[in-house]
């Protein structure tokens, strides 16, 4: 596992650098400067940006100036936002616990209602209820996230008042609340964004698991717990569930850097201060230092994330332990490793 | 809910956290009976149960949003959320958004300010702010004598060493404040006393007392002194300012709100509210959201016609039209893009600039788009401004007239009904900046207009940024800019006179006859006879039409109803906030928050 986790410690440091690079020369390529502003102050000079410039070094070739931030970026040092005026890594600091949040809440929902409604779908197969909520998950997933956001906004924020329409607190009563009632506050203000995301991604989820259940449910050793006179409440927890769970898991690692990175316009639709409009606003001002910082970021995440869906599919799944530990493999099945059912643990290992 | 009831609750829920009660270090609650709830206090020990569910319940409502009807506990309350796009840094020289402006100025002081009527020449409508008095000792020095009650809200008094070290800051290159070149007729800044200042002009000249006071917003000498200057935008003090301003600063969420609280020993006065926050919002739509569902209870809303419908039927809110001093306009290139030396193949000619302008209905596009808050330029002015004459007229919606000067000029409809002379199209690229739905909208319209005489226009939406690149650079035909002007009409110096080309003069435009007028009219102290001169000027630039005037944006303020003496200064909405109130008989949970 140590070498595992230093092989992709190695990846994410490569990662990190390709995607330094590749941000860095592209929004430096791209037409404009962070210093001309919106550009409707007629006092604004052509001196006066030139100052600017030199001031922030982007006077220099573009190659030096890549050069100073690498190794600027070797020391932890990630530039200055030129739009906040201040370290990108206090620019992050401010906005990754709000994405975190956000992305931890729409993931539980995601998960939580994806797999069971999919894993119910899938032991319902044709039924009424499995069409009835094949339809609901397909709309779902057509639906973009910004218009379902707005909609949920305008019915539950502005018209029933159920919810706030924007923000992550209470602006005015949250520091006087109690802990309990700042807790309620943060989720009041949680609830729409997360539901947004969260109902979009279970949509997809859904699909995904119900698939994998139909799959899982086809295989032999599931007939055969059946013939050992099993109950389908066994057989679908201890046999069915967890072999199709175990896809679902790297579903998990590809949807967790997507959120973290920012789900730009639902952030957009609920003025949730994160990652994603964060990165909006700094591409639109040609802010550098933090486009390029948000890109390595994003690359880091990727590999974090992947990684630890490999860890937490190592965790379920005992043939991958078992095929990282060859003595054991032995001890249990003899010299030669016998043949297994595809798409599932043999009914022994249970 | 009964808003009494959610005060003493709110009050318990403080206790319960471990809050600081009035006069502690920290925000709080104030409850307008305090001493129904310290004999609930007193009860017995079930008590903390009762607090429990009482400051649950307070929390629900509030959560929920409940209005309450209450009175202030001492005659000062108050809370005034308002929102929209996000400070760069709360440092004004080093500002560069208006909502940078707009919030310096509830922080920092200059040492006066512009009255309601927003005339520059002279110091007559001037208000005193730091300085209590002021005289003119030449016609080059100005005298400021300091109020002795002003402080900075760390309790040190203000100085005249605080005005001096401004003004340094302000002129300094390395700190490349926007407003440097506005003081560059200024030659010393000088202390006669610790609360005395001598502003030394190199030359006498009428907005001389405007100059010495409307840009500087004075700062702290004791907390920047020791800052290198070309670090000062990123100094810590830029989100965390200590201002003489009404209001004080209290915290910035980043992304989320700032925080300001009014400063009960203000020297001009204790500000009508007691709490402003401004909260951030990502777009013009999410503003009017929280407006129509009452989490906000000011918005400067601009423009979008839809939008403004929207506030319409809010019951709550009371709508404030305001004239923004800027105008949008589409700018002809003077030079070749292609070869700069040369002068450009269609714009170069005066004849067939004002056939474009007189070819387009700049009444219906402003109708189209702006809906009823927009208004008409008659020149590179807004009726906002003291030179603004109801006579000033630009070039007339004429399009029989534009198609007889296209055809006097050779320009002959081809099979595509587009005008060629000697085989080239007349046709120009458009460049539009892809941030602005309102010039995306209008340049459309304006583009189907010209079509209708024969020109086709090519338009090219690009973002700001690009469009400025290619607009300093001189690499276009045509673009859609607009400028945002600060009370003097000397922007017009910058903007269209020759010693504008090479800052803000993009179009390359040059008549010696307006340069002429325009220097008159700056170095004129009689008011009147400079109005008449920059008119004079206007009508010229009108005649020369290097630029067709499109629109000038309007917007609308919308203010909660339960706030009183609203007041919004022409040049700067925001800047008397410190003078409103709110209704004691109106009151909402949210102003009985209040923090020491």
């Amino acid at each position: 596992m140590a070498a595992f986790l230093v092989r992709r410690l190695g990846a994410a440091i490569l990662v990190a650098f390709g995607v330094a690079t590749i941000a860095f020369l592209l929004i430096h390529l791209a037409p404009g400067s962070p210093l001309i502003g919106s550009g409707e102050n007629p006092y604004v000079s052509a001196e006066l940006i030139a100052q600017a410039q030199r001031n922030f070094g982007l006077d220099q070739p573009l190659w030096v100036q890549y050069g100073r931030y690498l190794a600027n970026l070797a020391r932890g040092d990630w530039g200055l936002s030129f739009s906040q005026q201040r370290p990108v890594l206090e620019v992050f600091r401010d906005a990754l616990p709000n994405t975190f949040i956000l992305a931890l809440a729409a993931l539980i929902l995601d998960f939580v209602l994806g797999i069971g409604l999919g894993v119910y779908q899938g032991l319902h197969p044709h039924s009424r209820a499995d069409r009835f909520w094949s339809r609901v998950t397909l709309t779902l997933y057509a639906v973009p996230s910004f218009w379902l956001g707005l909609m949920l906004l305008l019915v539950f924020g502005k018209t029933l008042g159920w919810f706030p329409v924007g923000g992550v607190v209470d602006p005015v009563l949250y520091p006087l609340l109690p802990p309990a009632g700042q807790l309620l506050d943060r989720l009041r203000h949680l609830a729409l964004p997360a539901v947004t995301l969260g109902l979009i991604g279970a949509a997809s989820t859904a699909r995904y698991q119900r698939a994998q259940v139909l799959e899982v449910l086809g295989q032999d050793y599931v007939r055969a717990a059946r013939a050992r006179g099993l109950s389908e409440t066994a057989v679908a927890l201890r046999h069915v569930l967890r072999n199709a769970l175990l896809p679902t898991i790297n579903l998990f690692g590809l949807a967790l850097p997507t959120l973290l990175s920012g789900a730009v316009l639902v952030e957009t639709v609920f003025a949730w201060p994160g990652m994603g409009r964060l990165a909006v606003e700094a591409v639109a001002r040609r802010d550098y230092f933090l486009v390029t910082g948000i890109a390595v970021l994003a690359g880091f995440l990727v590999v974090a994330a992947n990684t630890l869906a490999d860890i937490l599919v190592h965790l379920a799944d005992p043939r991958t332990r078992e095929a990282r530990r060859p003595e054991a493999h032995r001890a249990r099945f003899g010299a030669s490793r016998p043949a297994q059912p595809a798409g599932g643990l043999p009914p022994t290992t249970r | 809910m009964n808003g009494s009831l959610v005060g003493a609750a709110l009050r318990a829920a403080s206790a319960r956290a471990s809050l600081p009660v009035l006069g502690s270090a920290k925000p709080q609650v104030r409850a307008s009976d305090a001493a129904r709830l310290e004999a609930r206090q007193r009860q017995g020990p079930r008590e903390p149960l009762r607090r429990s569910l009482l400051a649950w319940t307070a929390a629900a409502a509030v959560l929920t949003g409940c209005e309450r009807r209450s009175t202030c506990p001492d005659g000062w309350c108050g809370t005034a959320v308002s929102a929209g796009a996000e400070p760069d840094v709360l440092l004004p020289p080093v500002s560069q958004i208006d909502v940078g402006a707009w919030l310096g100025d509830l922080l920092f002081s200059k040492l006066a300010d512009l009255g309601s009527a927003p005339t520059t020449v002279g110091d007559q409508g001037f208000e005193p702010r730091l300085a209590e008095r002021w005289a003119w000792e030449d016609s080059i020095t100005l005298r400021f004598s300091l109020n002795p009650r002003a402080h900075w809200h760390d309790g040190t008094p203000v100085t005249a060493r605080d005005v001096v070290f401004s003004f340094d800051v302000y002129r300094d290159p390395a700190v490349n404040s926007g407003a440097r070149p506005l003081l560059g007729r200024i030659a010393s800044v000088t202390a006669a006393d610790s609360h005395a200042v001598v502003v030394r002009f190199s030359q006498p000249y009428p907005e001389a007392f405007y100059d010495a006071v409307y840009h500087v917003r004075v700062l702290p000498a004791h907390w920047l002194d020791t800052v290198p200057r070309a670090r000062l935008a990123q100094h810590p003090f830029g989100r965390h300012p200590v201002g003489s301003g009404p209001f004080r600063f209290v915290r910035w969420e980043a992304g989320q709100q700032v925080e300001l609280a009014g400063d009960s020993s203000y020297f001009l006065g204790r500000p009508g509210l007691r709490r402003v926050i401004w909260r951030v919002v990502p777009s013009m739509a999410t503003l009017v959201t929280q407006l129509a569902a009452g989490e906000t209870d000011i918005g400067f809303v601009l423009g979008a016609p839809e939008l403004i419908q929207q506030l319409r039927g809010v019951a709550s809110l009371r709508l404030w039209p305001y004239a923004i001093n800027a105008y949008g306009y589409i700018g002809f290139n003077f030079r070749d893009p292609a070869n700069p030396a040369r002068a450009h193949p269609l714009f170069g000619s005066a004849e067939v600039r004002r056939a474009l302008s007189m070819a387009v209905d700049r009444r219906s596009v402003v109708s189209a788009v702006l809906g009823e808050v927009g208004d008409v330029p008659e020149g590179p002015l807004t009726r906002g401004s003291w030179i603004w004459s109801d006579s000033l007229r630009a070039l007339p919606f004429d399009t029989a007239g534009a198609r007889h000067i296209l055809d006097r000029l050779g320009f002959r409809p081809g099979p595509d009904g587009i005008r060629r002379r000697a085989g080239r199209r007349l046709e120009f690229e458009l460049l539009v900046p892809v941030t602005s739905g309102l010039r995306r909208s209008s340049a459309v319209i304006v583009q189907e207009q010209l079509k209708r005489v024969g020109v086709a226009v090519r338009i090219s939406e690009l973002d700001i940024s690009t469009v400025m690149a290619r607009a300093r650079a001189g690499r276009f035909d045509a673009a859609y800019l607009s400028w945002v002007q600060d009370p003097s009409p000397r922007a017009l110096e910058q903007e269209w006179t020759t010693r504008g080309i090479g800052a803000s003069n993009y179009q390359h435009y040059s008549n010696p006859a307006f340069d002429r007028l325009v220097q008159q009219a700056t170095l004129e102290f009689d008011r009147d006879r400079a109005r008449a001169l920059w008119q004079q000027a206007v009508a010229l630039i009108n005649q020369d039409a290097p630029a067709i005037w499109m629109y000038v944006p309007g917007a609308l303020v919308a203010v909660h109803q339960r706030f009183q003496d609203v007041a919004l200064r022409p040049d700067l909405w925001m800047a008397w906030l410190w003078k409103w109130r709110v209704n004691p008989d109106a009151l909402l949970p949210r102003d009985l928050a209040v923090v020491p």
